[in-house]
């Protein structure tokens, strides 16, 4: 065993946090640490491009397709010091969903028309999984996708939910059914479509946090070009599994509960009771440092899993672990921000409030790191059910850990 | 001992609970949040003319006199309702400081009106690093005048201010270490109401007074008297609000159990999973024990201030604790749609974590409660 960094691996942490000091603008770290959801698209575009003028665009991708050669624990250290300067990872579903398929199982015609645009900034993607009736059992969903008479385009009827930021997508990536003859995971497919496509509705839904992010997407005689098919038709649940299975560690959300924790000390710093610092008293003091315990344990958790350890232990049943300690911090420590404002915490910010020039106004009342956490909080109730709710995670540990 | 709820009490009972269910609508409660005031005043005058707003007030300024547990009926329909109208500012709070400040004038100036509808009163204590202490006056001042008193000073986080005809101002007056407890047209010269949105939909203010000149009948209550009174009141309405949360609980129970009997995964209701199942079961539990709780609060409201103090902080520690609880599995048990703004079950979390702060949160009753060892 080695527990330490390599010296090599420290020198890039400082070149990436140099960069990211030196790059992030004041308007990319207000929506960083307010956490509006989403964030205006300029914004993100914007952020996009200054990471890839670094090439920095995607890390994670093969060198071939614009990525790095960074083993696993420098791609994690450049996540940590993006997300510490309150840099944006927004457009996910692109660079960490869409793409990792594209390369894996898409054609050549696909990875050259989807991965440059979606490297330079120029086009966001949405990711339509889930229906009204397929959440934690997704295998049963509904979205029909069939070929029409000339063989040449798909057309696509059914709805999505839980749709993230489909109002700023340009395209999304679907999973649609093109067999319902087979078991409901064989006859699944991973279409590509454009969100301009005529008969598609977008409907943003409010969630209780106050943002605008989740959408319903309505399909109705969607005509897709057959060719935006990635691999095989009915390998769609496989493909599926196999994004997840590049993100295994994501689910943990290290690099947001680490920075979260943060928030929570500085916010409790600035606190008083009686003139001493909500931090350094005893009870606040323990709350705190409870829940930096589990954070560090899972952040060595990821570790364990970047650095391929050989387990003993089944690495899925691990993995849920990630999700199901991680999506729980997730919820502490933003609930552990809101205990720490005090009154202060229940002040409501509507989504417009939150935007950057709406917030350059402040006064003495109401401190600027206070912003927008409650919302985190109200949205961070989401953690647990989506990608797989807990209750999902729990019973995969339960099969695959002990064979119950 | 005896639990059960009288017949009239039981009618009380019977009759808020069928107004929150057949008036008080989720989507009309949801309009009203976000226009105009945040609530309904046509809401606040039936309160009036069913007697609700005279439940706990004596009889000589119009009130019915009853106990403690005719209040928490009300309250905990007005709880499983998310119900926006000031109740909690104006009458459990406000109206109790004014009925115990000894001041015939402001009794029989006030109490008759807000009984009738007319009147809405906020109190305006807490100030920018104050928490949940009460009797705040680090940032204003009054100074006594020829014929009266002038305010200056800022409060902040003011419940139910924009409403409000008439503030209840704490200040320091003549360095005393206890404030001075002031009545103030909300609308006067000098006064400055700077309104935000809670998370619940209701309002509050940052409130500024500058030069507000006030007549030597605006003193309310004297700094020598004020503490015990505003303790024993917001002590009272820390007990309304675990009263409150009680009906949350119960609202989020009967909302969730219908849901997970009829929402199908995996090719039948979700409540048949057993892991669900015994959540639920969890849930039943916090509320039981609310519940108790709430009772033995309202046993020690007459007790001497400490014991008070300390059941008090029981019950709102308790029932913070546990409201938080079963609202946040309410949400969990909904999935997706437990997230969105047009669904109850997150205004519940979000009222909830109101509740749980109103009066002090659950780190500051513990601390409260544990003194007394």
């Amino acid at each position: 065993m080695n527990f330490q960094f390599s010296p090599e691996d420290e020198n890039f942490r400082q070149e990436v946090r140099q960069f990211f000091q030196d790059s992030v603008s004041p308007e990319v770290a207000h929506f960083g640490y307010v956490g509006a959801h989403p964030p205006p698209r300029d914004v993100l575009r914007q952020w996009q491009k200054t990471l890839h003028a670094r090439g920095w665009g995607a890390p994670h991708w093969p060198q071939e397709f614009g990525g790095t050669d960074w083993s696993p624990i420098r791609k994690h250290i450049f996540l940590e010091e993006m997300l510490n300067a309150n840099g944006l990872d927004y457009g996910w579903q692109g660079t960490h969903m869409m793409a990792p398929v594209v390369i894996a199982f898409g054609n050549e015609w696909q990875q050259q028309t989807f991965l440059p645009p979606l490297l330079s900034g120029e086009v966001f993607w949405c990711q339509g999984f889930s229906e009204p009736n397929a959440g934690s059992d997704l295998a049963s969903l509904k979205t029909r996708a069939e070929l029409d008479e000339n063989g040449t385009h798909y057309v696509v009827n059914g709805q999505k939910i839980w749709t993230s930021d489909a109002t700023i997508a340009d395209w999304g990536f679907f999973l649609v059914r093109t067999d319902s003859t087979v078991k409901p995971q064989r006859g699944i497919s991973f279409l590509l479509i454009d969100m301009k496509s005529p008969g598609i509705t977008v409907r943003p839904i409010i969630s209780i946090d106050g943002g605008h992010g989740l959408t319903e997407v309505f399909l109705e005689n969607v005509r897709v070009p057959k060719e935006q098919l990635v691999g095989e038709p009915g390998m769609g649940w496989t493909y599926a599994k196999y994004l997840l299975e590049k993100e295994r560690t994501s689910s943990a959300f290290i690099y947001f509960n680490k920075r979260e924790l943060e928030k929570a000390k500085v916010i409790a710093r600035a606190e008083l009771i009686d003139g001493v610092p909500l931090l350094e008293t005893p009870v606040f003091a323990r709350k705190v440092a409870e829940i930096e315990a589990d954070i560090l344990a899972l952040e060595w958790s990821v570790l364990r899993i970047l650095t391929k350890e050989e387990l003993r232990d089944n690495l899925d049943a691990v993995v849920s672990t990630l999700k199901v300690r991680g999506s729980e911090l997730q919820q502490r420590v933003t609930e552990l921000q809101v205990d720490a404002m005090g009154p202060r915490a229940l002040r409501f910010f509507s989504h417009d409030a939150r935007q950057k020039d709406a917030c350059d106004e402040w006064d003495d009342l109401w401190p600027a790191h206070t912003l927008g956490r409650t919302n985190m909080y109200f949205f961070q109730r989401a953690s647990t059910i989506y990608g797989g709710a807990r209750e999902v995670q729990k019973n995969i540990i339960a099969k695959l850990a002990f064979g119950l | 001992m005896d639990f059960n709820l009288s017949e009239e009490q039981l009618m009380l009972r019977d009759g808020v609970e069928r107004y929150i269910r057949d008036d008080y609508g989720f989507e009309q409660r949801r309009h009203q949040a976000t226009t105009g005031e945040g609530f309904n005043r046509e809401h606040w005058q039936t309160f009036a003319e069913l007697g609700w707003l005279a439940l706990t007030l004596p009889e000589d300024v119009g009130g019915l006199d009853c106990s403690f547990v005719e209040a928490s009926v009300v309250l905990e329909s007005f709880g499983r309702g998310m119900v926006l109208e000031p109740f909690i500012s104006s009458v459990m709070l406000c109206s109790r400081i004014v009925d115990r400040s000894g001041s015939e004038y402001h009794r029989q100036a006030l109490l008759p009106a807000l009984i009738e509808g007319r009147l809405l009163l906020a109190l305006a204590d807490s100030e920018c690093d104050t928490r949940f202490t009460l009797g705040c006056i680090e940032e204003t001042l009054a100074r006594r005048t020829g014929d009266g008193y002038q305010l200056n000073g800022l409060k902040t986080m003011v419940f139910d201010a924009p409403s409000a005809d008439k503030l209840l101002v704490t200040a320091r007056l003549d360095d005393h270490p206890h404030p001075a407890i002031f009545v103030v047209d909300r609308t006067a010269p000098g006064v400055e109401v700077i309104e935000y949105a809670l998370v619940d939909g209701t309002r509050a203010a940052d409130v500024r007074f500058s030069k507000v000149n006030l007549p030597a009948t605006a003193l309310l209550i004297e700094p020598s008297q004020s503490q015990p009174i505003l303790e024993e009141a917001s002590d009272r309405a820390a007990l309304a609000v675990v009263a409150q949360s009680l009906g949350v609980m119960h609202g989020v129970m009967d909302m969730t159990a219908e849901y997970i009997k009829t929402r199908s995964q995996f090719g039948q209701p979700i409540g048949k999973f057993q892991a669900l199942q015994h959540r639920m079961a969890e849930m039943f539990v916090e509320a039981q024990h609310a519940r108790s709780i709430l009772y033995r609060g309202m046993a020690y409201l007459d007790k001497p201030a400490e014991e008070r103090a300390r059941a008090i902080s029981a019950a709102k520690a308790a029932t913070g604790k546990a409201g938080r609880f079963v609202c946040a599995q309410g949400v969990q048990l909904h999935g997706g749609i437990g997230m969105t703004e047009e669904y109850p079950v997150g205004h519940y979390f979000r009222f909830m974590t109101l509740l749980e702060k109103r009066f002090g949160d659950t780190d500051f009753h513990l601390a409260r409660f544990a003194k007394g060892y």
